[in-house]
């Protein structure tokens, strides 16, 4: 059954209309990348789908169950994880606490941050420093984390080589591969060669709509067609 | 000059040395510690008072006018209570358990009436300015007051005046005078100095010793976020405006058993304004800042009532000086004691 | 005399409403005179009650000048109001220096509301550095630091807790052009101590002078306020209410009009705090300077109509209307005319078998009357409150103007000119059609 179906969705921010009609599907186990310039609604597309802004028009669908106008800690236990922008950490919290509370079955907290810790080696040692105190790749493999804890089939990652160094930016890489390989990604990509390199699938977005989709395996860069609406 | 300019230096020149030999006073040790105990006690008080308002901020931004007026109820149906529980032959442990079971009963009941009012008052508000939100609360003030009033009056109790009756229940060793290191304390300070500790070491380890504590401090910093790992926060905001109003409520209980405070309905606006002062100081929403601001303001607020009561004849000193304590922290560190820096955020 | 004659085209809702309060005295003595005078008379506000109307409703007004259309809750406005106040009985007591007591009354009110825009000044600079609820919060410390300084300072009078009253100034307070005595008219609750005036078959009582007085100096301060906000500076305002960070961009230096703001709105709300104390000659602290007082200026602008100007006056007749009618005060000069409140009246026409009645385990209506109804409008006020809240937002006038499309005064001479023009045409053929062709 497929993990994740996006209807023909409408989203408005007060007046002005984002998303005009995108649909587009995740398979589970699947990696889909959903490229596009700045400002074509890719963020916007993953807040409607979590229904933290909902759609005017359009159905959400997980596993076939429509969870339009749910709220936003429903359709997350429903197995979806959002791996913002920014990071989010709650930067007061504790490292142990911001995974702590992403954890969803809560009789096996303990085992789920052993699992992390498992995971992310690295991250053992900021155990009980403030999330706010990391460096921004540190947080971002603790945001990642926070995905891999909560028993999720799908994560909703949204540009998560944002601002990092290129260093940093392969072990980022390397943190999502290893996690992709238990549940599928819908991932927000500007870097296209890495979006190319991690995803199975891709969608293009230009205002508002999906105007370009297929496998990764037979696209470049150098496609006429993308590159037009990648540049600016 | 004049001679009444002459007069004046005259007179600055006298109070000179007075104001040394009061310092010197206020100095000695016996009195520093006695004004200390007494700061304390206060501070105490003010923590209970301003702890629930501080919760409800911090998760939900709304500042809940109505806050003194639960406490004001809280000390009438506390000081119900224990009316009910305590006759003349009461003894003193019992009156004690009996204080107790006031404490349990309001919370309880109070806790419940204000998930109420969340759920049935506050949230079709969330999405609107949070002007309104002062507005609704404002209102029920309004209403709270007057309701209270009448029920009061109609039982022939004085609604102005401390309720005597309840403060009546209050076992003998609370009202007497003890040497403690050759410092005499009243035994109600004492407790109300335990029952302080006790409360705020119930709300620290709730907020970091439980799972829906976390909820509660990761829902204050980004409530988003929160949602979208799968927590209802509606849910705990309706269970954080719940324990705030039963937090004020048993402040209330307590208040009722003080003969500065009692049970009285202007009770409401005389916990309120302080607790708005405490809330400011420590930093709008951060419990931590809440209870450093309450020790702050307690102990300037007995500093300022000896200096009232042995030199400076002028009784609004203390009251004066929490206002002024507010007004200095709004301008020289508006976001607090240990708020965030983001000025007018809310 | 085409200019004035379309001066008041312009101004035909305000010249309207004007003319129907001059003549208010009047008829309220007449309907309340009638056969169903003693129902009227519970309804309709007594002339005492709408000088406090006016004088309150002109501090509301204040505080809807800055708060309303900057968007800055003066949550310590009671300050300015308490300065007007204070100082006009200081003045009348000889407890300002240099002044004697016998200073015009026009001169003190001009004097207290240059203290308040110095507090203003003062107050504003520091305050306006914040803004959301920690301004209201600043201003609100501001003003209880006053509040519990005036209570304590016993140079006032013997017992500042209880606040002061008119001691050396034995006449009522003129109010007028000063200097020139046959311009001025004094103003008092009390015929004995204010001007009563008797020409012909005009009689006003002392109440009703004051009426006249305080109502045209509120008119003038109305129309000074409202001048303003329709000027560049009151445009500026609502762009900072709208979007502040906008406003700056732009170029404005948005702090300067803030302050402005809040500094002419200190003004006028000194000017109420004056009229109140010149009409009153007796305030406390728990009247003028108590943070409460604020929240009665809050609560008619909310009622009338947050930034609207004219609503909060608006408001507070409602709110003193709906006192009255819950008071169970049966006094001032119209006794002899029937009961004010809803209680004696109650009493009067149920009949003692009706509230000896029993309700519910002993409980009679005679009991229930008392409980319910014995001037507990604060109750009944908060409901109405928190119901406005949820359903009426805008007010009493703002929910008008979001019907008409704009402000009273220019849509809805428009509206019934529209209305009369469509019952015009349809008239004569709705007409026909009744009679059957």
């Amino acid at each position: 059954m497929t993990l994740l179906e996006v209807d023909d969705v409408h989203t408005y921010y007060g007046q002005s209309h984002i998303l005009e009609g995108v649909s587009l599907t995740v398979e589970a186990g699947e990696t889909v990348a959903l490229i596009g310039r700045n400002g074509v609604g890719k963020t916007t597309t993953l807040r409607t789908i979590l229904q933290l802004t909902a759609p005017r028009r359009g159905s959400v669908r997980i596993r076939g169950e429509d969870v339009t106008g749910l709220g936003t800690h429903d359709v997350a236990r429903r197995g979806l994880g959002w791996i913002p922008e920014d990071r989010r950490m709650f930067s007061e919290l504790s490292v142990e606490e911001n995974l702590r509370i992403a954890v969803k079955d809560t009789d096996r907290v303990g085992g789920k941050l052993a699992h992390a810790f498992e995971v992310f080696p690295d991250l053992e040692q900021f155990r009980d420093k403030k999330a706010g105190a990391l460096s921004g790749g540190q947080q971002q493999m603790v945001a990642i984390a926070r995905g891999l804890v909560g028993d999720n089939d799908l994560l909703l990652v949204d540009e998560p080589s944002e601002g990092l160094a290129p260093l940093i930016v392969e072990t980022v890489a390397e943190s999502l591969r290893r996690v992709s390989s238990d549940t599928s990604l819908l991932l927000v990509e500007q870097n296209f060669p890495l979006a190319m390199d991690l995803a199975d699938r891709f969608y293009l977005l230009d205002n508002g709509q999906v105007v370009e989709q297929g496998s990764t395996d037979d696209v470049s860069r150098e496609d006429e067609q993308i590159r037009r609406h990648l540049s600016a | 000059m004049t001679g009444a300019a002459l007069a004046a230096m005259s007179d600055v020149a006298v109070a000179t040395p007075l104001f040394v030999d009061s310092l010197l006073d206020f100095l000695d040790p016996g009195t520093l510690a006695s004004v200390f105990v007494d700061g304390l006690s206060k501070a105490a008080l003010y923590v209970m008072i301003t702890a629930g308002l501080t919760l409800i901020f911090g998760l939900m931004g709304v500042l809940n006018f109505a806050h003194g007026s639960l406490t004001m109820i809280g000390a009438y149906a506390g000081g119900l209570v224990l009316v009910v529980l305590v006759s003349d032959s009461t003894g003193s442990v019992a009156r004690i358990g009996a204080f107790f079971a006031a404490v349990a009963v309001v919370f309880a009941l109070l806790a419940v009436a204000g998930a109420g009012i969340e759920m049935k008052l506050v949230r079709p508000l969330y999405d609107r300015n949070p002007l309104y939100q002062i507005l609704l609360t404002f209102g029920l003030t309004l209403v709270l007051d007057e309701l209270v009033e009448i029920i009061v009056h109609f039982y022939g109790i004085q609604p102005t005046h401390e309720w005597q009756a309840a403060m009546a229940t209050k076992p003998a060793f609370l009202t007497a005078t003890y040497s403690l290191l050759g410092l005499s304390v009243v035994g109600l300070d004492l407790f109300e100095i335990a029952f302080g500790v006790l409360t705020v070491v119930a709300v620290w380890a709730f907020l970091t010793r439980t799972r829906y504590g976390l909820y509660i401090r990761a829902g204050s910093e980004d409530s988003e976020m929160t949602e979208a790992l799968g927590i209802n926060v509606r849910r705990a905001f309706t269970v954080v405006f719940g324990l705030g109003v039963g937090i004020a409520a048993v402040a209330g209980v307590l208040l009722a058993w003080d003969v500065t405070w009692g049970a009285s309905v202007p009770l409401a606006a005389e916990t309120l304004l302080p607790a708005f002062v405490v809330v400011i100081v420590g930093g709008l929403g951060t419990f931590r800042g809440t209870v450093a601001a309450a020790i702050i303001v307690g102990l300037v607020d007995a500093t300022m009532t000896w200096w009232f009561q042995n030199v400076v004849d002028f009784p609004g000193l203390p009251e004066m000086t929490i206002f002024l304590i507010l007004v200095v922290m709004l301008v020289v560190r508006p976001q607090g004691l240990f708020g965030v820096a983001e000025v007018g955020g809310h | 005399m085409t200019a004035l004659r379309s001066y008041l085209r312009r101004r035909v809702v305000l010249v309207a409403l004007v003319a129907f309060l001059g003549a208010y005295p009047g008829l309220h003595n007449l309907l309340v005179s009638s056969p169903v005078g003693t129902e009227l008379a519970l309804v309709l506000p007594r002339v005492e009650t709408m000088v406090s109307v006016f004088y309150f409703g002109l501090f509301a007004m204040s505080f809807d000048f800055v708060s309303g259309y900057t968007g800055y809750l003066s949550f310590g406005h009671a300050a300015f109001f308490g300065t007007g106040a204070y100082t006009v009985i200081l003045v009348a007591n000889g407890k300002i220096p240099f002044l004697a007591s016998s200073t015009p009354f026009m001169l003190s009110l001009l004097l207290g509301a240059v203290l308040a825009v110095m507090l203003a000044l003062l107050i504003g600079a520091v305050s306006f550095r914040l803004s959301g609820v920690y301004f209201a919060m600043i201003t609100l410390g501001f003003a209880q630091v006053l509040y519990v300084f005036v209570r304590n300072w016993d140079y006032l009078s013997s017992n500042p807790r209880d606040g002061m009253s008119v001691l050396e100034h034995p006449a009522g307070f003129e109010v007028g052009v000063p200097g020139i005595d046959a311009l001025n008219l004094q103003i008092a609750s009390a015929d004995f101590v204010g001007e009563t005036i008797s020409m012909g078959w005009i009689q006003l009582s002392a109440a009703e002078v004051s009426y006249y007085m305080v109502g045209l100096v509120v008119l003038a301060c109305y129309l000074a306020m409202r001048r303003a906000l329709r000027s560049p500076f009151g445009r500026t305002m609502v762009a900072i209410r709208e979007n502040e960070e906008r406003a700056r961009a732009i170029g404005y230096d948005t702090f300067r009009y803030k302050l402005g703001a809040f500094t002419v709105s200190a003004f006028f709300a000194a000017i109420a705090g004056g009229l109140f104390a010149g009409y009153a000659r007796s305030v406390t602290p728990e009247n003028t300077f108590f943070f409460l007082v604020s929240g009665d200026a809050l609560l008619a602008a909310i009622l009338g109509g947050f930034g609207t100007l004219a609503g909060p006056l608006l408001g507070r007749l409602f709110h003193e209307s709906l006192s009255e009618f819950l008071s169970d005060q049966a006094g001032g000069p119209h006794i002899d005319v029937g009961q004010l409140g809803l209680l004696p009246y109650l009493r009067q026409t149920l009949g003692e078998s009706t509230l000896a009645t029993e309700l519910y385990n002993g409980f009679t209506v005679g009991e229930f009357v008392e409980v319910f109804v014995n001037g507990h409008e604060s109750l009944y006020l908060g409901v109405l409150f928190v119901l406005f809240v949820f359903y009426v937002p805008n007010g009493l006038l703002g929910s008008v103007q979001d019907r008409l499309g704009g402000t009273v005064g220019s849509e809805l001479p428009a509206a019934v000119r529209r209305l009369w023009g469509r019952y015009r045409t349809e008239l004569p053929t709705t007409i026909r059609r009744l009679w059957g062709r």
